[in-house]
């Protein structure tokens, strides 16, 4: 490292230390131990997210030697990457490298998608990021839908994604997006796209079934992808005036807490956001950034 | 074969290319439509190839043809079918159908979809033979998972969500059987269609008697088995020589080949065939004024239909459909575009488009949605019934309008929230609003929610919000065709400050 880098570094983490969990928190320094969250902001989706990930401990913190990972992203609409409606291509790429490099037997990119499947997975640019890191993609197939018990507060079985839940390790890629009836679609609501059966029934009581899907998908890692993000009309968009540029990586390993550093990033305060109080109760989590163990970095 | 979508937007070309050689398609087309088009140029070729050596185009070019003389082959093998030494059935009922195809093309009326061979292989494919394929794939899927056979099973449902089969079809039994009913005809005679039903073979056989090719027998050879007439696919009656029918001949070779002394070759020859010789049909003028008559006659039924009068609730076609009677003189009901959307969402008609849209694609959202990035209908439609159209032009259109019926929405009537037709809604800015709604609940409370509105400006008609709508049974928000951009007069909104320019389509 070069000792320009390395002043810059220090300074940066030292600013982070700081002032990042004490800005977001305003409540006594952060506990101390093992990082549970980091944010990098960055040009590079790539670059953001293998610093983020190395923040954390690297891949190899979560993914074993010969595991069979299963990695989610949002795929769900037939968008183009600019449309911010799919997770950034660059970050699954990212990962499926990544996962690959810590020695993982497989890394398979599934996605249970709102238009059609083959379409989402060839505009959203994605099939091709997988293919080119050596991941595979899969599609969901009925057969392979299965009704589980889930065991959740107000669900408590529905038809679940088997290739998902089998996977040795999960590794959860949500886009940060607007949402008109959960105003934001984070980390716990892309496992809506990890089930089958009825799923537009669900919103009915949209931030229960959020939080039960989320304490059934228990994942490795939680990396929320906002590098552009959707700010109106989503969960879709349609125009690149719809998104705005965030440039921004959140990885963790408590999802609440990436959730609620996305609601930040958004400008929306996480206790705004019903789902990650339920999430919290349901000790999925911790939403007030400043009890969590958080780095923010900008490179 | 056939259309669909793999992963470019451009689908290139299709199938739909074979249609352009289709000098029947091609001839009512332009007759019912009034109108010429380029791809008549490619029908020339087929013309021109019949003047000068006969029917080659059925017996070596047309896949229909080809599967019935595979099937007729199979029956034959098997025994099912066992052909006369001599069949004296009258040959007539194409050259009948032909003349009603024609007579309804001159009132603006295509009949030559039903039967013409080229639609009705595709249609059939389409909307029948590949859904029961990949329907009895996917069973098999079922059974190879249970068998633990994991692998194999998992690379058939990956291939077949690649092949984008689209499996439901409201006409699916209809298509099918009729489908297998011409199959199995082979069964009573070979190649039963193309001898007797094909409209297309009857307009090739008539514009055969000038080629070039005539079948002679060596008298100091032929022995007289007969054999060749026995076994001659269209009963073209090789033997005696003066009866072959320059018609019916499709130039398989079967003859010449089965003939044990090698007596039949089929020289050069510039002698047009007598009338008579066409076939075994007394085409005599009087019939013939007869048929046509009565098929003149029978056109006006078609039109004893309301649809003419008021815009069908239902029918929604494919974006870049052209005006119900153009579209109607047109649409070949191939079915190439419900192979290649990818939803699922264009079904053939039944009613909806009166008797003579019988088969023709309509949007029907409870099973698909118009994809919003997609324009591979249009690219596939062989007459242009359907103008091609990019993505961009496809989502200028509107093909229909949205309406939620309030006394069957989640918000309007139970007060809950559900917002997944506005989720859903394509359209950028959404053309789906949210309103705050008070409902009066059963037990007296009222209830406050967001609930969907249609801003009828920026609906385009796509049918998602219906086909996602969790109301299963008659979905709360539902398309309709008024407003539809082909039609000048199933509109709803009045735009008096646009001009004229407003009631001017592109086509």
């Amino acid at each position: 490292m070069k000792r320009r880098a390395f002043i810059r570094d220090l300074a940066l983490t030292g600013l982070a230390l700081r002032f990042g969990p004490g800005l977001a928190a305003g409540q006594g320094p952060a506990p101390a131990g093992p990082l549970l969250l980091a944010a990098v902001e960055g040009e590079s989706p790539a670059a953001i997210t293998r610093e983020a990930v190395a923040m954390l401990g690297g891949m190899k913190a979560f993914v074993g030697k010969g595991d069979r990972v299963v990695i989610k992203p949002n795929i769900g609409w037939d968008r183009t990457p600019e449309m911010a409606a799919c997770t950034n291509p660059e970050v699954v790429k990212t990962l499926v490298e990544l996962v690959l490099e810590a020695g993982a037997k497989k890394a398979v990119v599934i996605d249970n998608t709102i238009n059609q499947a083959r379409r989402c997975y060839v505009r959203s640019g994605i099939q091709e990021a997988v293919k080119q890191a050596g991941g595979d993609m899969l599609f969901v197939d009925d057969y392979r839908v299965k009704r589980t018990a889930l065991n959740g507060t107000w669900i408590k079985a529905w038809e679940v994604v088997l290739d998902i839940i089998e996977a040795d390790k999960i590794i959860n890629v949500p886009i940060a997006k607007h949402h008109s009836l959960c105003r934001l679609t984070l980390g716990m609501k892309n496992w809506l796209g990890a089930i089958g059966g009825a799923r537009n029934q669900l919103h009915q009581d949209i931030d229960k079934a959020v939080v039960d899907m989320a304490a059934f998908f228990r994942p490795r890692l939680t990396v929320l992808d906002a590098y552009r993000v959707l700010v109106r009309n989503g969960p879709q968009g349609g125009r690149i005036s719809d998104t705005e540029l965030v440039k921004t990586v959140v990885a963790g390993t408590d999802p609440v807490a990436v959730d609620a550093m996305g609601a930040t990033l958004l400008g929306i305060a996480p206790r705004e956001l019903p789902c990650l109080g339920l999430a919290r109760e349901r000790g999925l989590g911790e939403f007030e950034l400043g009890k969590v163990r958080l780095e923010k970095r900008k490179i | 074969m056939g259309a669909h979508y793999a992963g470019e937007d451009d689908i290139g070309n299709t199938v739909h290319l074979f249609f352009h050689f289709d000098p029947l398609l091609a001839l009512v087309t332009m007759v019912s439509a009034r109108l010429l088009y380029g791809a008549l140029v490619f029908a020339l070729i087929t013309v021109a190839a019949t003047v000068l050596f006969g029917r080659v185009y059925c017996g070596w070019i047309c896949p229909l043809g080809a599967v019935h003389q595979f099937s007729s082959f199979l029956f034959k093998k098997t025994r099912f079918l066992k052909p006369p030494r001599q069949d004296k059935a009258s040959l007539a009922p194409k050259y009948y159908i032909l003349i009603i195809v024609l007579a309804g093309a001159l009132f603006g009326l295509d009949l030559a979809g039903y039967l013409d061979p080229i639609s009705f292989l595709t249609r059939s494919f389409s909307v029948a033979v590949f859904p029961a394929l990949a329907h009895a794939m996917s069973s098999l899927n079922g059974l190879l998972y249970g068998l633990g056979i994991t692998g194999l099973a998992r690379s058939i449902s990956q291939g077949l969500e690649n092949w984008m089969i689209n499996v439901t079809f409201l006409q699916g039994l209809s298509v099918g059987l009729i489908f297998l009913a011409a199959i199995a005809l082979n069964a009573r005679k070979e190649r039963f269609w193309c001898r007797y039903l094909c409209p297309t073979g009857a307009l090739l056989g008539l514009l055969s008697r000038w080629n070039l090719f005539k079948l002679r027998i060596d008298d100091d050879k032929c022995i007289k088995c007969g054999l060749c007439t026995q076994h001659c696919e269209t009963q073209a009656e090789p033997y005696p020589n003066e009866k072959w029918k320059s018609g019916e001949c499709v130039y398989c070779q079967n003859c010449a080949s089965i003939c044990p002394t090698g007596a039949i070759r089929f020289p050069l020859s510039g002698r047009p065939e007598k009338l008579a010789n066409v076939s075994n049909v007394d085409l005599s003028r009087r019939k013939l004024l007869l048929t046509t008559l009565l098929g003149l006659i029978a056109v006006p039924f078609f039109r004893l239909t309301p649809s003419r009068k008021r815009a069908s609730l239902k029918l929604i076609r494919p974006p870049g459909s052209l005006a119900e009677d153009k579209f109607l003189a047109k649409c070949a009901k191939c079915g190439q575009c419900m192979r290649a959307c990818p939803t699922n969402g264009l079904q053939p008609a039944l009613t909806e488009a009166g008797p003579e849209g019988i088969y023709t694609p309509m949007l029907v959202p409870k099973v698909g949605y118009c994809e919003y990035y997609c324009s591979l209908c249009t690219q596939v439609c062989p007459t242009e019934a359907i103008k091609k159209l990019t993505i961009e032009e496809k989502n200028k259109l509107k093909i229909g309008t949205a309406w939620v019926n309030k006394s069957r929405c989640i918000p309007h009537v139970l007060g809950k929230p559900c917002i997944v037709c506005e989720e859903h809604c394509p359209v950028s800015p959404k053309a789906i609003k949210l309103v705050e709604v008070k409902t009066q609940l059963p037990d007296g409370s009222t209830a406050v929610q967001m609930a969907p509105v249609v801003d009828l400006k920026l609906c385009t008609g796509c049918g998602i919000c219906e086909n996602k709508c969790p109301v299963m049974d008659d979905p709360a928000i539902f398309v309709t065709s008024v407003g539809e951009t082909r039609s000048a007069t199933n509109q709803l909104l009045l735009d008096l400050s646009a001009g004229s320019d407003s009631q001017e389509r592109f086509w």
